[in-house]
């Protein structure tokens, strides 16, 4: 595990870097505390991160410019923030999770789980996800998303408008995500399930999903079962 | 209010309306000739007076002259109701209708041994078998020793006795009604003044609502008190000297009204030509008021299209009712149009400053709200997630690392809490209080971020007062927006000083300022709390700085005395 804290407090920064060590113990590989928004920024563009611990009030600065970048990337971000009331605009640009303050252990142990364990997370106000595009960001509406296919450490987000963007979070990170309307029904697919008309079975009993826009997309043999299950 | 104003509008047109109602007259009135000499048989109707001037220059010393003036009745009285004659003549006289003497005004030719008799409007009783229809002469035998150059040119009238005194009456009585009203509106207006001396427009209403209250009285008054020829000439003094006021005053509320650039100096050229117009001609009173009247008009008609042109509230409702002014003056005699003029200006005046008084009353309930949301303001400062949370997080850690620290962290905690609490109604403090609130709330930002914190001051003068939570305010900024130096030290300082022209606070921040965060700094939520704070305090008397300095932060407070 490669963890980054974000956090212009000392005494907080020190209580989740010792939390973090005591919870990740011999799997933690690095862990890095940065106090200002413009390193961090740096830190993120040229370090291998798994997992960024932010908060959104770095000395004046809204943390929504961090987050915006965080959740374009390949890590998970999980905000350690004062403001509740930002929790829902957190979940939407696609935070793993929100930890209010004051936090303890468990609380945070809790949110680590959730990237390691790789277990779903029920996530239903997710809207967006963040793009990198010509140097900038944008935010993709999660309803213009019609599969996700995985490409290597990649993937690639098929667009309602025929586009097609990449993205740098893994097909297993999103599908942690993303679980809530979306459907794994391939290694490589990510589906979202009310685009899905029917499923049809080929010679070499290979079954494809049909989606409403014409399109056809594998369903891996132990998939099917549960697919064809939540279809009806 | 609105439907009120109208009303009031239309009262003053109601009036011309009424006034300018004649009808025919009932008779027809030829050249007045004069003769110097006494002789009673002038006074007969049949008398050949074709040798008789059409003019008497000057009759010296109260001699006795007479006036002799043929008059045309159309129309014979109805029964038992005799015709009245009218006059209104300078000098003691006695009338003979037909050449029978029907009335007496004063004492002919003994004026300057006997104390003044007689009234300048007189009303006499014309028996009625004298007002046939047809053809008589109606002889004065006058003396005139008061104005002994003033002769001829009488006013007179014939119609229903019973009428001519009392339609005066009942005229005079609408007029006092209306003289009344903007008495008891100067009388108001002025205790409204006296409320706050710094509305001088209620002072000008007031002053011209009693000036234009005197005009009314002075202008009527002849109707319900005798006034003798010899005090007429006073009665015209004051009404122009009244009318000189009220001209005066118009323009300088709608001068103030409606500022325009060099204001004071239009009003000055003005004051210039009125005091010209007042004084050139003056005993020509009429032609003196009815220029006055016109430069009046015309110098308030340029202020309001002024005000117009400048979008000022109330300014196209005062050009409109200028212009009718105007257009009433001509329909309808001087007289009635001044006052029906007046009327309508001063109701628009009366309009401006309830507009005003409106003005006054938003604002005095917005800064009402204002300072109930700076209170607020104050008061989230402790309860705001960002610090209470983040406070409470360290607290946390504290009390589980070494609870001793804990428990000097909640310490400092209340300290900076009770501070809050006794000054969070206030919009003054001393100084001492709100240093002591500042070096509190460092002490738990030193538990909260590790960083040792500092406070230096200079030339502080605990007797001065200070508006709540403002150096509060630049102190969070300093923490927030700054990282320690290499010694991991941030130091504040405050120095004040104090010349005659204003008291000045220096607040410096010694630290590592976050490059970005500056431009943000310029108009953050902090620093519009503290400007605000401010103008509630001082008005526009303040000024305050926000710099970058080479050793981190410079901010400077101005307040003006």
């Amino acid at each position: 595990m490669n963890v980054l804290i974000v956090e212009d407090e000392l005494r907080i920064a020190k209580r989740i870097e010792r939390m973090t060590r005591d919870i990740f113990g011999s799997t933690l590989q690095s862990l890095k505390h940065i106090n200002t928004l413009h390193e961090a920024l740096r830190h993120i563009e040229n370090s291998e991160l798994d997992l960024v611990l932010l908060d959104l009030n770095l000395n004046g600065d809204n943390g929504f410019d961090l987050l915006t970048k965080a959740v374009s990337e390949s890590f998970h971000t999980i905000i350690i923030s004062a403001y509740k009331d930002q929790a829902i605009t957190a979940f939407e640009h696609g935070v793993l999770d929100f930890v209010p303050k004051p936090f303890n252990q468990d609380r945070l142990a809790q949110a680590f789980n959730r990237a390691t364990a790789k277990e779903k997370v029920e996530n239903s106000k997710i809207r967006f996800l963040g793009i990198k595009k010509k140097g900038r960001m944008q935010l993709v509406p999660i309803e213009d998303i019609i599969y996700i296919k995985g490409a290597g450490v990649y993937t690639e987000l098929f667009l309602t408008d025929g586009r097609k963007e990449l993205h740098d979070k893994s097909l297993e990170k999103l599908e942690q995500l993303l679980s809530y309307s979306f459907e794994r029904i391939h290694k490589s697919y990510l589906v979202k399930m009310s685009e899905v008309k029917e499923i049809n079975v080929s010679s070499g009993s290979k079954y494809m999903a049909e989606l409403k826009n014409g399109e056809r997309i594998p369903i891996g043999r132990t998939k099917y079962k549960d697919i064809k299950a939540k279809l009806l | 209010m609105r439907h009120l104003l109208y009303i009031l509008f239309i009262f003053p047109l109601l009036l011309v309306t009424s006034c300018s109602q004649n009808e025919e007259p009932v008779f027809t009135r030829y050249r007045t000739v004069f003769q110097i000499g006494d002789q009673a048989e002038w006074a007969a109707k049949d008398l050949n007076d074709r040798l008789w001037g059409n003019r008497l220059e000057l009759v010296p010393d109260g001699q006795i002259f007479w006036s002799r003036t043929k008059i045309d009745i159309h129309k014979s009285p109805e029964a038992l109701k005799p015709y009245g004659l009218r006059l209104e003549a300078y000098g003691e006289y006695e009338v003979f209708w037909d050449g029978v003497l029907i009335g007496k005004n004063g004492n002919p030719g003994q004026e300057a041994d006997l104390p003044p008799e007689g009234e300048l409007w007189i009303t006499f009783n014309i028996p009625t078998h004298l007002t046939n229809k047809g053809e008589h002469v109606m002889a004065l035998r006058l003396s005139n020793y008061y104005y002994p150059d003033h002769i001829g040119n009488y006013g007179l009238r014939i119609d229903d006795y019973h009428d001519l005194l009392t339609d005066r009456l009942i005229q005079n009585s609408y007029m006092h009604v209306f003289a009344g009203a903007f008495l008891i509106a100067s009388i108001y207006f002025l205790f409204l003044f006296l409320g706050n001396k710094k509305e001088y427009l209620t002072l000008i209403f007031s002053i011209s609502c009693l000036l234009f209250f005197g005009l009314t009285m002075t202008h009527f008054v002849r109707t319900t008190i005798p006034i003798h020829y010899s005090l007429h000439v006073i009665r015209l003094e004051v009404i122009t000297s009244l009318m000189f006021g009220i001209s005066f005053l118009i323009p300088l509320y709608f001068s103030m009204q409606f500022p325009y650039p060099k204001w004071k100096l239009f009003l000055g050229i003005y004051t210039a030509v009125l005091l010209f117009i007042f004084s050139i001609e003056h005993h020509l009173f009429d032609l003196t008021i009815l220029n006055m009247t016109l430069i009046l008009l015309l110098f308030s008609l340029c202020i309001a299209a002024f005000g117009v042109y400048k979008k000022a509230k109330g300014a196209l409702l005062v050009l409109l009712t200028l212009l009718l002014c105007i257009f009433i003056r001509h329909y309808v005699s001087l007289n009635i149009s001044l006052f029906t003029g007046f009327s309508l200006i001063l109701l628009n005046m009366l309009y401006l400053l309830s507009l005003r008084i409106k003005e006054q009353r938003l604002a005095y309930e917005n800064s009402l709200v204002q300072s109930t949301r700076l209170r607020l303001e104050l008061l989230k400062k402790n309860i705001q997630p960002h610090f209470l949370m983040n406070t409470l997080t360290s607290l946390i850690d504290w009390i589980e690392e070494t609870p001793k620290k804990g428990v000097l962290f909640i310490e400092a905690l209340a300290k900076e809490f009770d501070l809050l609490n006794q000054i969070e109604n206030q919009t003054l403090i001393p100084i001492s209080q709100e240093i002591a609130l500042c070096r509190a709330h460092l002490e738990i930002m030193e538990y909260r971020k590790e960083v040792n914190y500092s406070w230096e001051e200079d030339g502080i003068d605990s007797e001065q007062k200070i508006p709540p939570g403002i150096l509060h305010t630049l102190l969070e900024n300093g923490i927030t927006h700054s990282l320690p130096l290499e010694d991991n030290s941030v130091k504040f300082k405050l120095l004040f000083e104090s010349n005659g022209t204003y008291d000045c606070y220096t607040f410096l921040t010694y630290a590592e300022i976050i490059k970005q965060a500056s431009a943000q700094r310029q108009e953050g939520t902090g620093l519009k709390y503290i400007k605000a704070r401010l103008t509630e305090s001082y008005h526009d008397q303040w000024e305050i700085t926000s710099e970058p300095a080479h050793h981190g932060w410079k901010n400077v407070i101005k307040i003006y005395r």
